[in-house]
């Protein structure tokens, strides 16, 4: 059952909680959620899974931007509760009726409550009954032949719909709208969400209700996960591959690759097959919509290019600058949008976190007024920026020289251990750290933790011997945990106040080494863990501090697993105003940013100026 | 003397040019008067009244912005009880409890304690800043405009929060509008109605000594990177707030509670009713 919903003003006043429900929370789930979903950006999900002892609970939200308003449902993660989604679209068209800003308090909205709660619920059970009925009666009866038919319509409409591009184009628009006002609100509500609802849900899917089946098919597209291959799941990846295609090129190659698909299939997953056509029910008539709502994307940027311009007069644009528009829809969203993701993947972003960021800004302008005398993407830029700034401002103190001081007074040295994959300039930048702590007064031994690499050592003796300060080393061949735990033990004993550990560089998918470094950090448990990266990467960033972050909490054996605290971002003089790796790297690991090196000299070390950061990915 | 000659002759020309002119101004000026003779005086006056109300109106606003302002900025780390206390000194109470904001609550009214009283009395332009450590820039955006800050901490949960706190209190104390304003902040201890609530002295010495600490970190940094634009306390000192340039003094409030009568003190104090 339903746990809790809440109603809050994005200022963060509670108007209206569900009494009835009356379950008190276990934990602070609404509070993380904030914390860590909706101000991260990532308000773009379709749920937020909440763990803290002796509950999981499974958060679902929706906005009304305009008003300020968020609509939070709270249940228990065993239970799939399918209504939720549809239940928290009509809250949210109920609440936005009597909403006053000037008002607090909402008693009479438990009625209204209660009886959308009792639709919603009946209707999921309703739909539930009936697709459990269905499914036997269409069975076994003409398998194969119906879902070749399905696939085939499928590929052919959404062939026909690419082939011509500005009439039919048209017409699958008015199609689409259609479908949007048959669907309500809320499934364009959902669209941003795409591809993030997972697996879990899939096993369920099939009792689920129309609209949420409906959607969940279309948010798994290139995902699936196919033990339970729904009805449109089949042709949606298909989809995917053209609409790709269309993009680069014309027409002859994809034919081809449209006729293939289906073939590929019937020949090679007879499993699948067999379950796909346990569920052919329904699926043409899915199909057709999922065809309607998947080329939504693509027709509408055929639409945006071709005739928009067209039909869209001089004086109604300038109209509507003047008067401004009445709420932002995600049509009008989309070019706006669609250019600041090739900005930003132009500043080298890498381009799942573009992708991401610009589903999370969409999700928080849709629906909002846009003010007299700006036009869309300027309100688009301004959001991004907003965001940005959040983004790259640390979540934690970055103040290094504190947390040594403050373990100075505890007569424990501050160990900092970097990682890093290969050539990206670990030892480099750790000789300039040391450096700069040295500037400060404070005793810096560096370890030398890389036994792999021949002259990994002598490197590190060579800026020793420059910097003026001691080294820990025991040659090649030992184990990189023990020479760290000796260091460690050294330093304490010399009252060295800072401990720099070198590790090996290397590859985020080399297992044997990945757990080598989880070893050396879990029995050295260090003051930070450094990641170092270097500016030039691309989408790679991605990966490599995924997989680190990954790999450092699986193969730990603790169950506290230490995580990466901080970037060091090399090589930054390199790169001109391509500094998307910034963005990319706080955002898929949520570590700040604590040194920039930008030099080839001891002094080029410097600290991230996010202003002029933001400034230069959106130039 | 030629040229003079000619000058006036050109200017009887113009008189004699320009004449048709002022006949036709004279005739419109007549009809002016005949219409506005026609317009009931009533209408007349209230055209003339909102003309002057309306002037007098936009040279007040400027006038008002030139004097001090009655923007009060409630803040602090996230989950110290800023919207409780905003509510609180609005409406008299915190609702239905609240949630971490995501954006700032501002709102322009009388406290809730004085809405009884006679007599006129300033409202008060209070700011809810949200504490999470990413919407922090927004605290900037108010800051300029500020007659007071209020940096509301937990009192209960002071001791593991202490140098985040301290380290919050010292950007803001090292900002330049607040040194150059002299703006003063009030370290308001709020959930003061829990036991094991820290007392406000013991939290003073504790920022203090933090602060020390951080003095010495910071004034470290190298100069290229320094995001503070003043140095804090005197140097060769231990560090205490009556070092500040502005007024720095310590209140203990419950927000849950509704006690916030040092608050409102404080409040009342910079912006005078």
């Amino acid at each position: 059952m339903l746990e809790q919903l809440l109603i809050f003003t994005r200022g963060g006043l509670i108007l209206w909680t569900c009494k009835e429900l009356g379950n008190a929370l276990k934990g602070s789930p609404i509070d993380t959620l904030i914390r860590s979903c909706l101000l991260e950006e990532r308000s773009g999900a379709a749920s937020y899974s909440y763990d803290a002892p002796g509950v999981s609970y499974t958060l679902k939200w929706t906005f009304h931007n305009e008003l300020g308003l968020v609509f939070v449902a709270v249940y228990q993660r065993i239970l799939h509760l399918l209504y939720v989604d549809e239940l928290l679209a009509m809250v949210r068209r109920e609440f936005s009726e009597i909403y006053d800003p000037k008002r607090t308090v909402y008693n009479d909205f438990d009625e209204t409550f209660r009886q959308l709660r009792r639709e919603a619920e009946a209707r999921a059970e309703e739909l539930k009954k009936s697709k459990q009925t269905d499914k036997p009666v269409n069975n076994k009866k003409k398998q194969g032949q119906v879902q070749k038919a399905g696939s085939d319509k499928g590929s052919k409409k959404s062939e026909g719909s690419l082939a011509t591009d500005g009439g039919d184009g048209d017409k699958a628009k008015g199609h689409k709208l259609e479908n949007g006002h048959s669907n309500g609100n809320h499934v364009e509500m959902e669209e941003p969400r795409a591809g993030v609802v997972n697996g879990k849900e899939n096993t369920s899917s099939n009792i689920s209700a129309f609209d949420v089946s409906k959607l969940q098919k279309r948010t798994k597209g290139g995902k699936k996960t196919d033990t339970v291959v729904n009805k449109g799941s089949k042709p949606d990846p298909k989809k995917k591959a053209t609409k790709k295609n269309r993009v680069w090129d014309d027409a002859p190659p994809e034919t081809k690759l449209d006729f293939t698909d289906p073939m590929d299939g019937n020949g090679s997953g007879n499993d699948n097959i067999e379950v796909v056509a346990a569920n052919q029910g329904e699926s043409m008539m899915d199909i057709e919509e999922i065809i309607s709502s998947d080329s939504e994307g693509e027709v509408d940027d055929n639409v945006q290019k071709d005739s928009k311009p067209k039909k869209k007069g001089w004086f109604s644009s300038m109209f509507q600058s003047i008067a401004g528009k009445a709420n932002l829809e995600k049509e009008d969203l989309e070019p706006a949008l669609k250019a600041l993701k090739d900005g930003l993947m132009t500043k080298n972003v890498a381009e799942e976190i573009a992708e991401k960021l610009c589903e999370s800004v969409a999700a928080s302008l849709e629906g909002k007024k846009l003010a007299s005398f700006t036009r869309v993407s300027s309100t688009v830029q301004a959001a991004m920026e907003d965001a940005l700034v959040r983004i790259l401002t640390p979540r934690r103190s970055i103040d290094i020289l504190r947390d040594v001081h403050a373990a100075k007074e505890q007569r424990k040295p501050y160990v900092v251990v970097f990682v890093g994959v290969n050539g990206v300039g670990k030892s480099t930048n750790l000789a300039k750290v040391a450096y700069w702590l040295l500037q400060h007064n404070v005793s810096v031994m560096m370890a030398a933790c890389d036994t792999f690499r021949s002259g990994a050592v002598e490197q590190l003796r060579t800026h020793a011997r420059r910097l003026q300060i001691p080294i820990f080393e025991k040659g090649y061949e030992k184990d990189p945990a023990i020479v760290a735990k000796e260091a460690i033990q050294e330093a304490t004993r010399n009252g060295s106040d800072v401990v720099l550990v070198d590790t090996a560089g290397r590859m985020q998918d080399n297992e044997p080494l990945m757990r080598a470094l989880s070893k050396l950090i879990y029995l050295n448990n260090p003051d930070l863990v450094l990641f170092v990266g270097e500016a030039l990467v691309g989408n790679d960033a991605v990966d490599q501090l995924s997989k680190f972050n990954q790999k450092l909490a699986d193969l730990s054996t603790s169950p506290t697993p230490r995580l990466i605290d901080g970037i060091l971002l090399t090589k930054f003089d390199t790169i001109d105003d391509k500094v998307g790796a910034a963005l990319s790297m706080v955002y898929i690991s949520g570590a700040p940013v604590m040194f920039v090196g930008c030099g080839q000299s001891y002094t080029d070390l410097k600290k991230l100026n996010v202003k002029s950061i933001v400034k230069t990915l959106l130039k | 003397m030629e040229g003079m000659e000619q000058w006036k002759d050109q200017l009887e020309q113009l008189k004699i040019q320009l004449e048709p002119w002022k006949i036709q101004l004279e005739q419109w000026l007549h009809q002016a008067i005949e219409y506005l003779d026609q317009i009931p005086p009533i209408q007349l006056y209230a055209a003339i009244a909102v003309l002057f109300i309306s002037t007098l109106l936009l040279f007040s606003i400027r006038l008002f912005k030139r004097t001090k302002s009655n923007t009060i900025v409630l803040t602090g780390l996230s989950g110290s009880g800023k919207t409780v206390l905003f509510y609180v000194l609005r409406d008299g109470s915190s609702h239905q409890g609240t949630v971490t904001s995501m954006e700032p609550n501002e709102g322009t009214f009388v406290l809730n304690s004085e809405i009884n009283k006679k007599g006129k009395i300033k409202s008060v332009h209070l700011v809810d800043v949200p504490g999470h450590s990413r919407l922090r820039p927004k605290l900037d955006e108010f800051l300029p405009q500020a007659a007071g800050i209020v940096f509301v901490v937990d009192a209960v949960e002071f001791l593991p929060s202490c140098p985040s706190v301290s380290e919050y209190l010292y950007d803001i104390l090292t900002k330049a509008s607040v040194v150059k304003k002299k703006i003063p902040v009030l370290i308001c201890c709020n959930k003061s109605d829990k036991v094991t609530a820290h007392t406000k002295e013991f939290i003073r010495k504790q920022i203090e000594k933090e602060i020390e600490k951080l003095r010495a970190s910071r004034s470290a940094i190298s100069a290229a990177d320094i995001s503070n634009d003043f140095t804090l306390g005197v140097s060769g000192e231990v560090f205490s707030f009556t070092q500040c340039r502005n007024a720095v003094t310590v209140a203990d409030a419950s927000g849950l509670k509704g006690e916030v009568a040092q608050v409102e003190q404080f409040i009342r104090e910079h912006v005078k009713p």
